[in-house]
């Protein structure tokens, strides 16, 4: 099995750590996601792979050959361009030959190979054309099979649905994984939108600031982060801090102040031993959170909050509500707009009740650094200062 | 079709064009043009012994092919090529060096290489003979080196003109080589040396061919004048080796004058740079159509 | 740190930049030390003096060079610029029937050997015996200039953003008013660097100069390759180094012509 792996791989640009002590394994035939904000050192990474910069310290091996010093011409890694920087004076044909012309193959085999790769991303009848006469997911296309007919044994994907708009991103998303099906080669994909990453990957590391924050499954990280990034930075969560107040066999009981002096009760399961009296964070994700108008009758493991709604947005698949409990903020999906019997919706400044299985919370972390008065909300400014001064 | 109404607009547009170019279209047409019909005409009359006789004939031009007159175009045509080709060997690193450096330096260095280029042509030749006398500098550095023992003729040799026409044309090749080398997408070099290709490789299959209209436009910007030079080789060339610049400046400036052969002459010389033009035209339009196909 | 092929690349490339600076710098920083050098002869340093600028103040012929090559440059840019600005006016119109024609009679001067429009226009004035002298040096300043002065301006016009045309009639500007407070200014950086362009090559000029100028009208091109072929250069070492110095004026000093001189390359 050939894996590429990270020894402690870093790397310095000037006083700037770009990457810091990264240690990774990547299984072969495996579709793997490097997943953060810009500037996290994902696509430097990706270049140490490629053989564009050399790491600073550290060693990358594909199976149990270093490839660390290798120019890219001598390593079996392929890249697919943000921008394809496909050859603007080659036809289609010509971009996707190149490779194997570089290697002096007799001609019929590279027309062969050519037009079979041609036919795998479905453009076989493009090939005399010039790169500015094709469309960008064609292009996209075309990329790929340039960089697939040279067998590589591994494909990198620096951000490459990044300049499509929506629908062919969806699109080619699909397409992408059952190339990825059909070559059996790995796969390692750079991306800053966690849709794509959490749909296309076996497995994801989220990245922040030169370091991995979390890698696993996407299931795996979106359900039970392990830090208050990685909560953020997959899919949109409520973080709730309190203190713990009593530790039973299941579950433990959380006082949480609400900012105006009042003090929430609520049960939570957990994972990992906690001692009485520390102060916890909690991740709870929105679509967790039930919303009624009507108290519900009360159970031992739902948690059971008042609230007021702030705020409702419509989104079509899903109506997200703002709904204040004292000074804390709560952000709710409920999958249709909540309507009742009394054929009213839920309306701007109205009483609700929120209630959620205590099973539903995921504790991220002991002794957080601040207490986070509200619940912030998509508040990148927020978020980033907050991610700043956690810990990674 | 056009109504009535937008025919009346395209009316008025094409009056106003016509009045403001046509100030233009008459200088030309005066000082360009007739001028290349009188020099035809003259080309094909009689050369007496002082002036010009108003009798048709093709003395002048028979003369070119039989009185010796074809050495100083080859001469010419060889300093073109030369003058050329140094510039492009030496123009190309350093046009690659200035696209690729950040912005803030980018700045400084265009300067650097402008500077010479908007300094008097006339002074910047007259630096060289300074520097290149036989009681100059780099004869005076060469000696106090040991590696001559008395001065050598350096200025008023081939090699001299080969030398100041490179300095003096050298920014004709840069500033174009660097205006397509700017605008040259670097991550194609990662993306064929992803792909196998290595240095070298990757310059000859991308770089090169992405560069070829900088080449184009270089080349004939330093070629052209290098062709018609006269001040260079009257500066520090010798009188053995006369090119047709000078051949040409000598029929006009020296009496008895002889203006059917400088006519004859000249249009000869327009001839070459015509097919030049044309050969360089057909190579690009080849560039062009295949990928426009 | 290692040696890579693309390091090597690298440094090549400064190398190959230097060594050209080097090759482009030397003979003009010898040309401006020997302007102080105390010797009439060239090689060696016999001390420092200013006296070859002082004679250069007295001399009356390279005084009146002087005059004459400021004369034709100015009023050559002026004359150029103007049929310039008018022509790519004219231009703009991509509908207008002789368009191609003008263009092929503005671009041809410049794929043709300066000389031959020297050679030509000389015998233009003599064969309508026109006594060569300023007029005639004149004519062929702006027949050479005008080429630049409209592929200028016209490239300017050409990323012109006509909506601002458009916003200022919505608004309620009359044609005159528009063309002299919105496109006017807006074309000004463009009439700016051809003007430049044209006045630089005007006081260049060596060549069409020498066809067209008649005895007793000298400008200082034409008065520094006679004083160099009679062999009294040493004030020509101190008037050339005036003359570098105000190209640096031009060039450094003034940064906002800096950046008008390389928009219009």
């Amino acid at each position: 099995m050939e894996n590429i792996i990270l020894h402690n791989i870093s790397k310095d640009f000037g006083t700037f750590r770009a990457v810091d002590g990264v240690n990774l394994t990547i299984k072969s035939g495996e579709l793997f996601s490097f997943l953060g904000p810009s500037g996290c050192g994902k696509t430097t990474l990706l270049r140490m792979i490629a053989g564009f910069e050399t790491p600073t310290e550290g060693s990358i091996y594909l199976g149990d050959k270093n490839i660390s010093d290798l120019p890219p011409y001598k390593r079996e890694v392929n890249t697919i361009f943000q921008n394809y920087s496909l050859f603007p004076h080659m036809t289609v044909f010509d971009n996707v030959a190149f490779g194997l012309k570089i290697k002096k193959r007799p001609k019929t085999e590279i027309k062969d190979r050519v037009h079979e790769m041609l036919k795998l991303v479905k453009m076989e009848d493009q090939a005399n054309k010039y790169p500015d006469q094709i469309s960008g997911g064609q292009k996209q296309r075309i990329a790929i099979a340039r960089a697939l007919i040279n067998k590589p044994r591994v494909l990198l994907l620096d951000e490459p649905l990044a300049a499509l708009d929506l629908k062919l991103r969806q699109h080619m998303l699909i397409e992408l994984m059952d190339i990825h099906d059909a070559v059996g080669i790995t796969f390692i994909y750079v991306t800053h939108d966690q849709g794509e990453a959490m749909s296309i990957s076996d497995r994801l590391a989220v990245m922040n600031q030169g370091k991995i924050v979390q890698e696993g499954p996407p299931d795996d990280i979106y359900e039970r982060p392990t830090s208050i990034f990685s909560a953020y930075f997959i899919g949109e969560t409520n973080l709730i801090t309190g203190d713990v107040y009593k530790v039973y066999d299941d579950y433990l009981e959380l006082h949480c102040p609400d900012g105006t002096g009042k003090m929430l009760k609520l049960d939570s399961s957990f994972h990992k031993p906690v001692s009485e009296g520390t102060r916890i964070t909690l991740s709870l994700r929105p679509e967790k959170i039930a919303i009624s108008r009507f108290k519900p009758r009360p159970q031992d493991d739902i948690n059971i909050i008042k609230g007021q709604i702030e705020d409702i947005l419509y989104l079509g698949s899903h109506t997200q509500y703002i709904v204040r409990v004292g000074k804390l903020k709560f952000r709710v999906f409920s999958q249709h707009k909540r309507v009742y019997f009394d054929d009213k919706a839920l309306d701007w400044e109205e009483e609700v009740w929120l209630f959620w299985h205590d099973t539903d919370t995921w504790l991220i972390e002991d002794n957080p650094l601040d207490i986070l008065t509200d619940a912030e909300l998509d508040d990148n400014g927020n978020l980033q200062r907050y991610v700043k001064r956690s810990k990674v | 079709m056009l109504s009535s109404r937008e025919v009346l607009q395209e009316k008025k547009k094409n009056l106003s064009s016509w009045l403001l170019s046509l100030p233009s279209m008459i200088w030309l047409a005066f000082f360009f043009l007739v001028p290349y019909l009188i020099v035809v005409f003259y080309s094909f009359l009689t050369q007496d012994i002082y002036d010009v006789k108003f009798e048709f004939s093709l003395d002048a031009y028979r003369q070119i092919f039989t009185n010796g007159y074809l050495q100083p175009f080859f001469l010419s045509f060889k300093l073109a090529i030369y003058t050329v080709v140094i510039c492009l060997l030496l123009g190309f690193p350093v046009a690659y060096y200035m696209a690729r450096a950040n912005d803030k330096l980018k700045n400084t260095l265009l300067i650097l290489i402008i500077i010479p280029f908007w300094t008097n042509l006339i002074i910047r030749i007259f630096s060289w003979r300074i520097f290149l006398s036989y009681s100059g500098v780099l004869n005076g550095v060469l000696m106090k080196l040991g590696l001559i023992s008395q001065p050598i003729e350096i200025l008023r040799t081939n090699l001299a003109v080969i030398l100041v026409m490179v300095y003096v044309y050298l920014p004709y090749m840069i500033l174009p080589l660097y205006s397509v080398l700017e605008k040259l997408d670097f991550t194609l070099l990662n993306a064929a040396m992803d792909l196998g290709a290595n240095e070298i490789k990757s310059f000859f299959l991308i770089t090169l061919p992405l560069a070829i209209e900088g080449i184009f436009a270089g080349s004939l910007l330093v070629f052209i004048p290098a062709l018609g030079a006269y001040l260079i080789p009257q500066l520090v060339g010798n009188q053995q080796s006369l090119y047709i610049g000078q051949v040409i400046t000598y029929k006009v400036k020296n009496i008895p004058r002889n203006w059917p052969m400088a006519s004859a002459l000249s249009l000869t010389l327009l001839f070459m740079v015509a097919i030049m033009l044309l050969i360089i035209y057909a190579i690009y339009r080849h560039h062009l159509a295949k990928r426009s196909s | 740190m290692k040696l890579s092929p693309t390091k090597v690349y690298k440094g090549l490339n400064l190398t190959a930049f230097s060594l050209v600076m080097i090759f482009l710098y030397i003979p003009i920083l010898i040309l401006i030390v020997f302007s102080f050098n105390d010797s009439r002869i060239i090689s060696g340093w016999q001390g420092f003096t200013f006296k070859y600028y002082i004679q250069l103040f007295h001399n009356p012929a390279i005084g009146e060079a002087f005059r004459n090559t400021m004369l034709i440059a100015g009023l050559s840019t002026v004359i150029s610029t103007t049929l310039g600005i008018m022509a790519a006016l004219g231009l703009e119109n991509k509908q207008f029937k002789a368009r191609k024609g003008l263009l092929a009679l503005i671009y041809t001067p410049l794929v043709i050997p300066d000389i031959l429009m020297g050679v030509s226009l000389a015998l233009l004035f003599n064969f309508t015996r026109i006594n060569t002298g300023m007029v005639t040096v004149l004519i062929a300043h702006v027949t050479f200039c005008i080429s630049y002065t409209v592929i200028v301006i016209q490239s300017r016009l050409e990323g012109f953003d006509y909506s601002l045309v458009e916003a200022a009639a919505d608004l309620g500007a009359k044609p005159h008013y528009i063309f002299w407070r919105i496109k006017f200014p807006l074309m000004l950086p463009g009439i700016i660097a051809a003007a430049l362009l044209a006045f630089t090559l005007s006081i260049d000029d060596f060549i069409i100069t020498f066809f067209t100028s008649g005895r007793g009208f000298d400008t200082l091109p034409i008065y520094v390759e006679g004083t160099i072929r009679r062999g009294t250069i040493t004030t020509i070492n101190a008037l050339s180094t005036l003359m570098i110095g105000f190209t640096l004026f031009l060039v450094v000093i003034t940064k906002r012509i800096r950046k008008i001189l390389i928009s219009a390359l």
